[in-house]
């Protein structure tokens, strides 16, 4: 059965940027467009890897992965951070929170499947 | 039991199948397909590693065995037959029949022999290594085996395998991170050969975090992967992880080799073992931090005021990386030892002095003023006949020599590192031409004027490119003209009679004659019916708008020619000679003058004209009078004590007219590279010392003379060009000379 992720990103072109490219290796892919809307869609399904961009409105990133955390499903999902440059102390705060694995903005798609499959094979 | 008879047998039939197999490997080459020509191929070198079995020849079953595994991989479809796959197997084959030789002469292999062999297996492995499919689960199924205690890791690991530790932090559940996903992704860029799960850190099944992990993996790890992208796949969790890399032990090696290679400008240990790949920028990085934590924790009594500055210096890196097991002491050693190489050299450095070059040139142009002016003094001192005059003036000419010799060899090179240079051209540009070949310099200590090798770098570089190109014939041949798959092409320069001679050889196909001599009648070059000798026919590659390659590559066919070559070399007076031979190689010879400002002069005369030789081309001087006078000038040539000798008569070469003809001639021998002619002048004025001046852009195309200098009397002479005079003479085809046999007869 093919690995399920959901990418979270409040940019749509970037969510269907990162899906087809997903899509394209192999991978079930389900889009949110922030936090709040990424928890929702989470129940009642079986999530194998979220994609998160940080900065979103309603709920951002790291929020996000706090409130994921708590689920018991999702307690030891891995979670891809998206995230720019500027961002380093944003990073530790998401580390924290349970978000080991960043990647900085922009990427390459070949940089980002392979952060992927290092996580989860499809 | 006495296996002596059957040895002999054994033997005989080793032989046959090699050749079986070697026919059949050609075979192949031009059928790929041929599934029975590959079945033949891998029943040979199975017979034979049996046979060999049955008589404990072990080396020669460890390397067949090798081959055969490839063999059957072929055979299954799952290798493709390249030509690259069939030379390999060529080599392979003449290996086996130097292992079986050496059995059967009750010797050993040589050690590049052994070395070979040892390359062709890494080849072998490298065919193996790379399977098509991974089997699923070899590592996983391993990670259930009960934990056989991790050892602490080797500095280097003694197999062909990449050896990874591996301890997760406690944390990398709760951040998302499954430990298997790692493994499953290195999985992707090789094989695990065998892994052990380690559960020391397992605590109390009572004081167990359900949440926490506690695993360790040591892994065995066969992949082509280089140290940074097996360090990769960890990224997310490389902090919080203890990971150690030991490579395998080729690739220590490998390290090793790389680091003596290492250009100059690298000097840090640190960025040393990064750029071999020993060492990965992150492991830098902590080994750094590490150290830097250590000098301040050093320095930190000092700010108590405790103890001098200084009294304890951090530990050295390579310390430190050696002791966090980032690399092994064999590479750092190698590190250290080219470390302190480059420090030496740029010590050496050190001790000499960079000088402005046109600072040198004037040096050398106010010493070429001093010898004129030092001539002019000795001229002087002779007319006044004045002994104390004569001898203060012998002195100082004396001195003046040999401050010239030291100016004149303040400017001289080494040729060493314009030939270093071609290693990289050879090496990339053969990948590029997918040609096997060694580049081999010698003479690289030769010295010659900084000028000369400034420019004689094109011009080589044309040559090399040429002989790589166009000389070395592409690997099939050569093994098929029972050559070395491996093509030579030879630098080698050296001093030869006051030239310095510079070979570009190589052992490729030689000169083909009749495509050459076909090319040159197309374009005109050369009449329809001719009677060329092979030496006419070979330098005319040299002739202008001449190029025979069949297909134009971006390499030599760019427009420039062999003539441009030529030129080039003509323009620091030098000379090209070309000798080929067909099937074996060819061989170019430049010759240059030592030195381009400076000579050692002689003197001679026509009339009142003065014409100055180099004195190193020289090899006698003979009278020529009487009855041998008559008759040379009759035929043109003399009789030098049963040797032929071309006679070249410099008055007519310059068509000087003078009222009354010569009461003496004189012939002055000359040498320029194997031939010899004779120069007919009037009278021989002795040795002087010349400084050249060159000629002006008007007279480029003037024959038979080099340049001029000013004698010690203020007069002009010229200098002749020995090389364009005797090409005059050998080839006597100078009109003049036909007009003189004319008007004598």
């Amino acid at each position: 059965m093919a690995k399920t992720i959901m990418v979270v990103d409040d940019s749509s072109s970037l969510r269907q940027v990162v899906s087809l490219a997903l899509k394209s290796a192999g991978y079930d892919v389900f889009e949110a467009a922030d936090g709040k809307d990424a928890l929702s869609k989470l129940t009642g399904q079986k999530v194998h890897l979220v994609i998160s961009d940080v900065n979103m409105p309603n709920m951002d990133g790291i929020t996000f992965v706090k409130e994921m955390r708590k689920l018991a499903a999702y307690k030891f999902t891995p979670v891809i951070m998206l995230t720019t440059e500027n961002q380093e102390s944003k990073k530790a705060e998401g580390q924290a929170a349970g978000a080991k694995a960043w990647m900085v903005k922009p990427f390459k798609p070949d940089q980002m499947l392979m952060a992927v499959s290092k996580l989860c094979l499809p | 039991m006495n296996l002596e008879p059957a040895l002999e047998a054994f033997f005989a039939e080793a032989d046959e199948l090699l050749t079986r197999m070697e026919e059949s490997l050609l075979g192949l080459e031009s059928a790929p397909d041929d599934s029975e020509l590959i079945n033949d191929i891998f029943r040979a070198a199975h017979t034979i590693k049996g046979t060999a079995g049955v008589f404990g020849f072990d080396d020669v079953v460890r390397f067949t065995h090798e081959v055969e595994s490839v063999l059957d991989r072929v055979r299954d479809g799952e290798i493709a037959v390249t030509p690259d796959v069939i030379g390999l197997f060529l080599r392979n084959k003449d290996h086996i029949g130097a292992l079986v030789r050496a059995v059967a002469e009750k010797t050993d292999i040589d050690d590049a022999q052994r070395a070979d062999g040892e390359t062709q297996l890494a080849e072998l492995r490298v065919l193996l290594g790379k399977p098509a499919a991974v089997p699923a689960a070899t590592g996983l199924v391993a990670a259930d085996k009960p934990a056989v205690g991790a050892s602490a890791p080797d500095m280097e690991s003694g197999s062909g395998n990449w050896h990874l530790s591996l301890r997760f932090g406690t944390d990398v559940l709760r951040g998302g991170m499954d430990p298997l996903s790692f493994l499953r992704y290195l999985r992707t860029l090789g094989d695990i050969v065998h892994l052990t799960t380690v559960i020391e850190a397992l605590p109390n099944w009572l004081k167990l975090d359900p949440e926490s992990c506690y695993l360790g993996f040591e892994i065995d790890f066969r992949s082509d992967a280089s140290k940074a992208e097996i360090e990769g796949v960890f990224e997310f969790v490389r902090d919080e992880c203890v990971l150690h890399i030991v490579p395998p032990h080729a690739q220590v090696s490998e390290y090793i080799s790389v680091i003596r290679a290492l250009p100059e400008d690298v000097t840090m240990l640190g960025e040393m073992l990064v750029a071999s790949g020993a060492l990965t920028r992150a492991e830098l990085e902590r080994g750094l931090a590490l150290q830097a934590g250590a000098a301040s924790a050093a320095v930190e009594p000092t700010a108590e005021g405790e103890q001098p500055a200084a009294a304890v210096a951090p530990p050295p890196l390579g310390e430190i990386l050696v002791e966090t097991g980032a690399v092994s002491p064999g590479v750092v050693d190698a590190a250290l030892t080219r470390q302190k190489q480059v420090k030496d050299a740029k010590a050496q450095e050190a001790r000499s002095l960079r000088i402005d070059a046109d600072k040198l040139d004037q040096l050398i142009e106010l010493v070429g003023e001093l010898v004129v002016a030092s001539a002019g003094v000795q001229n002087v001192a002779q007319m006044l006949a004045q002994s104390q005059l004569t001898e203060a003036s012998e002195v100082l000419s004396r001195l003046v020599e040999e401050v010239r010799d030291q100016a004149l060899s303040l400017r001289m090179v080494q040729i060493g590192a314009t030939f270093q240079r071609f290693q990289r051209v050879v090496r990339d540009v053969s990948r590029d031409l997918g040609k096997d070949i060694e580049l081999q310099i010698s003479g690289a200590d030769t010295e010659l004027d900084k000028t000369v090798v400034e420019r004689i770098g094109d011009p080589l570089m044309h040559l090399v490119r040429n002989s790589m190109d166009h000389g070395i014939e592409p690997t099939e041949v050569r093994i098929a003209a029972g050559k070395s798959a491996r093509a030579k092409v030879m630098l080698n320069a050296y001093h030869e009679a006051g030239s310095i001679v510079i070979d570009v050889a190589d052992d490729g196909g030689g000169l083909n004659r009749a495509k050459i001599l076909r090319k040159a009648i197309e374009r005109g070059l050369v009449p329809e019916e001719n009677q060329l000798s092979d030496r006419e026919i070979d330098r005319l590659i040299f002739e202008p708008g001449f190029s025979t390659a069949d297909a134009v590559s971006n390499l030599s066919g760019r427009g420039v020619g062999m003539d441009v070559v030529r030129r080039d070399i003509e323009a620091l007076r030098g000379t090209v000679e070309i000798d080929t031979e067909p099937g074996k190689g060819t061989r170019i010879r430049i010759r240059l003058p030592l030195t381009l400002a400076i000579i050692d002069g002689f003197r001679v005369g026509i009339d009142k004209a003065s014409f100055v030789l180099p004195v190193d081309m020289i090899v006698e001087c003979v009278e020529l009078a009487g009855a041998t006078r008559d008759a040379a000038r009759i035929r043109g040539y003399l009789d030098m004590r049963g040797e032929v000798l071309p006679l070249l008569w410099l008055r007519q070469v310059f068509d000087i007219h003078s009222d009354a003809p010569p009461r003496r001639e004189n012939v002055v021998v000359v040498q320029f590279g194997q031939t010899k002619a004779g120069i007919v002048v009037d009278h021989l004025m002795g040795e002087h010392q010349t400084v050249i001046r060159p000629l002006g852009k008007l007279f480029s195309s003037l024959r038979g003379v080099s340049g001029s200098t000013i004698l010690g009397s203020g007069e002009i002479a010229l200098i002749l060009d020995v090389a364009g005079l005797m090409k005059m003479a050998v080839s006597g085809t100078t009109v003049s000379q036909a007009e003189l046999a004319g008007s004598a007869g």
